[in-house]
């Protein structure tokens, strides 16, 4: 971790005196990013490399927030972020706590100088390997300039491993990948409270193809990851010359990778405080049967892959296990700090930003659906005519009008509880609460899928899900031009 | 050269940066370096949040004969032995991948600065006023609306980009928007939104805003599809296709945006030879469409793009007949026509440089007013928004545009339209364009997309589906 040299206390003791109402939240968000991506190799400049820290620091009073940000973490810039969101300005200036970053975390000097301006000490590659500075990184933050070369062969030999994983399908299609590893450190310190650093480290990969494009994300790059890539450029490839489904209404079967983005759209959007607090009061969705009682779906971050699971929110506050649905009935919808104070009745810890220079927001990091009981067999019997639906594109919600839509670049028609020939394009679309009542089995196999990238309010947020397959019953789907 | 880079000492770093990359055989070698602040102030619901950003950060790309690198970074612009490529101490990746050459630079014209780039952010009370302000002009225009969600964001920057050939710019920049969702009364009411730009948030007026809001609301809480095979489906009594419809700059550039591919890159140029016909040209005589990114006025005027090249005023299309497509100096190998113009974006320094429209629009009429055009509409539609993004079936070469507006009648407005579908070809709306009129405005969507209000005819409206 980073944050080794962050004088947490003095930090926090600092924030303390511009808490100066009862109710007053303060809090410093510190955050470092490193993004380093392998383009496909007929593209130029070759690896690319991103890295970047600062922080921000948010008063909440009231219904109203003030908040000042800042590129890079050095002592002055944070006593004049201090000063712009206080209220109330001290007969002498605040204390400067000591809120440098270590510097070797980074593997480079980015970090440094963006540290401490001119004062920082550039760190350097295998710097925190060679001094074993304690607490300092991870194994994968410390690799260094060998680490570095490691990383960019790492991404290297994934596309290699993509190809041959096509071949084994039996196909030989070009495709072209841009490989992106994302890692985020983060520390808040709020007045009363100092949270345990965070820390994700993922990737992303977006896979091109004549006949399509493909996106995924990857706690790591591994075997069943690159099977998953290639699985997609498949699909894609087999269903090149499927004709789009004409518009019907019937069995629509969708496979786990499918339903993570259904969640996420459906349930955990439609659940954000800020998306329920347009039609009304936030709480008034609690007890509500949103759903078909064979949905349980919970967000919960602390059991997202190890790589990007988090025991603390973006705002400090511990994570739990969110029962979204319980049988189908709304039990704890997404807050955060600003919407718990407005609602009592909603429980925060889920507060997440995309950047230190954008205020949180209730958000889901995490879904799962559990498993039901039903088998593969169950799930596509007496489906004659439905479609079977491995992998959404995309998703939206209109949080006004309740419409839901989710597009799918192909799919295959059910036929004798069979899966038989491919369909190009389509999209389901409906009223959430209809849709969510459609459900009727749930498989019994879950699986890990990065749901993908959200953007909603312009914050590019990673999120994630676990879940089985997923029966609807009387849903509308229609050709995608 | 605009002007001399501020700070010699951001000067002097990026001098040794460039140095250290050419010395060690990176002859291209290119150090862009920027600094930033913006305001941003929000209404949601009841609570307000005010923000104060300031950014600072370099971005940096080189390549050898054989490779390339870029490297971005947030806070002061790495410089030293430490930096060194591949160097146990390095700052920078290896390189990697394919080489890339850098742009000669180019003598640009002379360019005065606009007077508000030096205006003050607008201060947060001020702000705040502001997005008040509209909630407030907007219940009186319909009572019971509400604004759901207001955001305003004023900010300005200064970069400088120096590269290994001798290329040293430096740029200000002054841009401010203003993100807007409303709904109209009743449970649950109708919804509407707006995304502007401007040059400075001052020019957001509340009142007129709240107009156009409440505008949208209104249509929309009470429009009724069009009827198809009526007048109102875009037909003449007489069965003829087509029909007149008037679209709004904000339908206008919509569509504009969906047609991009036949006016950005060298690949326009295929695709637009479909559209020809047998006199060469692509739209009726009334279609002018220019990219300018000194546009003066314009929400992103600078003299040069995120290159350093300069930007100039480039007609794509002139009176009907494809000029050229938007090129940038890499793409210009006489296998499209046209010279280059300075159009390489930078959306922001983590990003490379990409080319695209800056400021890119439909030539307006001086001399027509909209009340002109709108009299002169017998009997079709004057579409007044569009309420999603446009879809495109490219085999098919058609488009379709969620809209909403009215039917007209003898130049006036009869009733309120909504769940409406504009339909059609990219030929059939180029050579369809009757008039444009003067009041050409921009909204931010792939760049500044802008056009006045125009007059069409071979266009369909469907009731949605």
């Amino acid at each position: 971790m980073p944050w080794s040299e962050l004088d947490t206390a003095a930090v926090a003791r600092t924030l303390a005196q511009i808490a100066e109402q009862p109710d007053d939240v303060v809090d410093a968000y510190f955050e470092r990013r490193e993004e380093v991506e392998l383009p496909p190799e007929d593209d130029a400049p070759g690896l690319r490399v991103w890295r970047e820290e600062g922080f921000a620091v948010r008063l909440l009073r009231g219904q109203r927030t003030w908040m000042a940000s800042r590129d890079g973490i050095a002592e002055q810039p944070f006593a004049e972020a201090l000063r712009q969101v206080a209220r109330a300005l001290p007969p002498v200036g605040y204390p400067e706590p000591r809120v440098r970053a270590t510097t070797s975390s980074f593997g480079g000097p980015f970090g440094a100088a963006g540290a401490s301006g001119a004062a920082g000490a550039p760190g350097t590659f295998g710097a925190a390997r060679a001094a074993g500075t304690p607490g300092d990184s991870g194994p994968a933050d410390a690799r260094g300039a060998a680490g570095f070369l490691d990383l960019a062969h790492e991404l290297r030999d994934f596309p290699l491993a993509v190809a041959r994983a096509i071949r084994a399908h039996h196909v030989g299609i070009p495709v072209r990948l841009t490989l992106r590893r994302h890692r985020r450190w983060l520390q808040v310190v709020g007045s009363r409270l100092v949270p345990e650093p965070q820390s994700e480290s993922f990737y992303s990969c977006v896979l091109e193809s004549q006949w399509g494009r493909h996106g995924a994300l990857l706690p790591r790059l591994d075997g069943a990851a690159a099977e998953q890539v290639a699985a997609a450029a498949v699909g894609l490839f087999r269903a090149r010359n499927a004709a789009a489904p004409a518009a019907f209404r019937g069995v629509a079967v969708l496979a786990p990778a499918a339903v993570a983005v259904l969640l996420h759209e459906a349930v955990a959007h439609a659940l954000e405080a800020d998306t329920l607090a347009r039609g009304g009061r936030p709480e008034a969705a609690i007890g509500l049967a949103l759903a078909a009682p064979c949905l349980d779906v919970l967000d919960d971050p602390a059991a997202a892959p190890t790589e990007v699971g988090r025991t603390s929110d973006d705002e400090g506050l511990p994570v739990s296990r969110r029962w979204l649905l319980r049988r189908g009935v709304v039990e704890q919808p997404l807050a955060d700090t600003a919407w718990s104070r407005l609602s009592p009745a909603l429980v925060p810890g889920a507060g997440r930003r995309g950047s230190r220079h954008l205020p949180p927001g209730p958000r889901s990091t995490h879904l799962e659906l559990l498993p039901g009981d039903a088998a593969e067999s169950d799930l596509l019997a007496q489906a004659n005519g439905g479609l079977h639906l491995p992998a959404a594109s995309r998703g939206g919600l209109d949080a006004l009008s309740g419409e839901f839509t989710l597009r799918f670049p192909h799919g295959r028609r059910i036929r004798r509880g069979t899966l038989a020939e491919p369909v190009g394009a389509c999209i389901l679309r409906g009223q959430v609460a209809d849709l969510l009542t459609r459900a009727t089995a749930v498989g019994r196999e879950t699986l890990a899928a990065g749901a993908g990238w959200c953007a909603k309010g312009g914050q590019k947020l990673p999120v994630w899900a676990t879940a089985p397959a997923l029966r609807l019953e009387g849903v509308a789907v229609e050709a995608d031009a | 050269m605009p002007s001399a880079p501020p700070g010699a000492a951001g000067d002097a770093a990026a001098a040794e940066v460039l140095r250290d990359l050419v010395r060690r055989g990176l002859a291209e070698a290119e150090v862009l370096t920027k600094r930033g602040r913006s305001r941003r102030l929000a209404l949601e619901l009841g609570s307000e949040t005010s923000t104060f950003s300031q950014e600072r950060a370099w971005a940096v790309r080189a390549s050898s004969r054989r490779a390339s690198f870029f490297a971005a970074g947030a806070g002061d612009l790495p410089a030293g032995e430490s930096a060194a490529p591949g160097s146990p101490g390095g700052a920078w990746p290896d390189a990697t991948g394919r080489p890339f050459r850098l742009p000669d630079p180019e003598a640009i014209p002379p360019w005065t600065p606009p007077s508000d780039i030096e205006a003050p952010l607008i201060g947060e009370s001020e702000g705040l006023r502001l997005l008040a302000s509209l909630g407030s002009e907007l219940a009186a225009e319909l009572p019971g609306a509400r604004l759901l969600h207001a955001a305003l964001e004023d900010g300005s920057s200064e970069s400088e980009l120096a590269s290994s050939r001798g290329l040293r710019v430096a740029c200000r920049r002054r841009l401010a928007t203003l993100r807007v969702e409303a709904t109209g009364p009743g449970h649950p009411g109708a919804g509407a939104a707006l995304y502007l730009a401007a040059r400075e948030a001052r020019r957001f007026h509340p009142k007129a805003l709240a107009r156009r809001l409440a505008d949208r609301l209104s249509v929309a809480a009470v429009g009724a599809p069009p009827r198809q095979g009526s007048a109102a489906s875009g037909k003449r009594a007489s069965g003829a296709p087509g029909g007149e419809i008037l679209l709004a700059p904000d339908v206008a550039s919509a569509l504009l945006a969906a047609l991009l591919p036949l006016l950005v890159g060298p690949a326009a140029v295929a695709r637009v030879s479909a559209l020809r016909d047998r006199r060469g040209r692509i739209g009726s005589e009334r279609l002018t469409i220019v990219d300018n990114g000194r546009l003066p006025g314009g929400a992103l005027e600078c003299p040069v793009d995120g290159e350093g090249m300069p930007c100039r005023e480039t007609v794509l299309v002139e009176e009907g007949v494809f000029r050229q497509p938007l090129l940038a100096w890499w793409q210009v190998d006489g296998a499209a026509p046209g010279a280059a113009s300075g159009c390489c974006r930078r959306a922001s320094w983590r990003d490379l440089p990409a080319p695209g429209p800056t400021h890119l629009y439909v030539r307006p009429d001086p001399k027509l007013s909209v009340a002109a055009l709108l009299a002169d509409v017998r009997h079709g539609h004057y579409l007044i928004d569009a309420t999603g993004p446009a879809r495109l079936d490219a085999e098919e070469d058609r488009f379709e545009l969620p809209v909403c507006g009215f039917a007209v009648e003898a130049g006036r407005a009869t009733a309120p339209i909504a769940g409406a579908r504009l339909c059609g070809t990219a030929a059939a709306l180029f050579k369809g364009i009757a008039a444009a009129a003067r009041d050409l405005s921009f909204l931010p969507l792939d760049g500044m997309l802008g056009s006045p209000t125009l007059l069409v005819t071979g266009l369909e409206l469907r009731a949605a589906t």
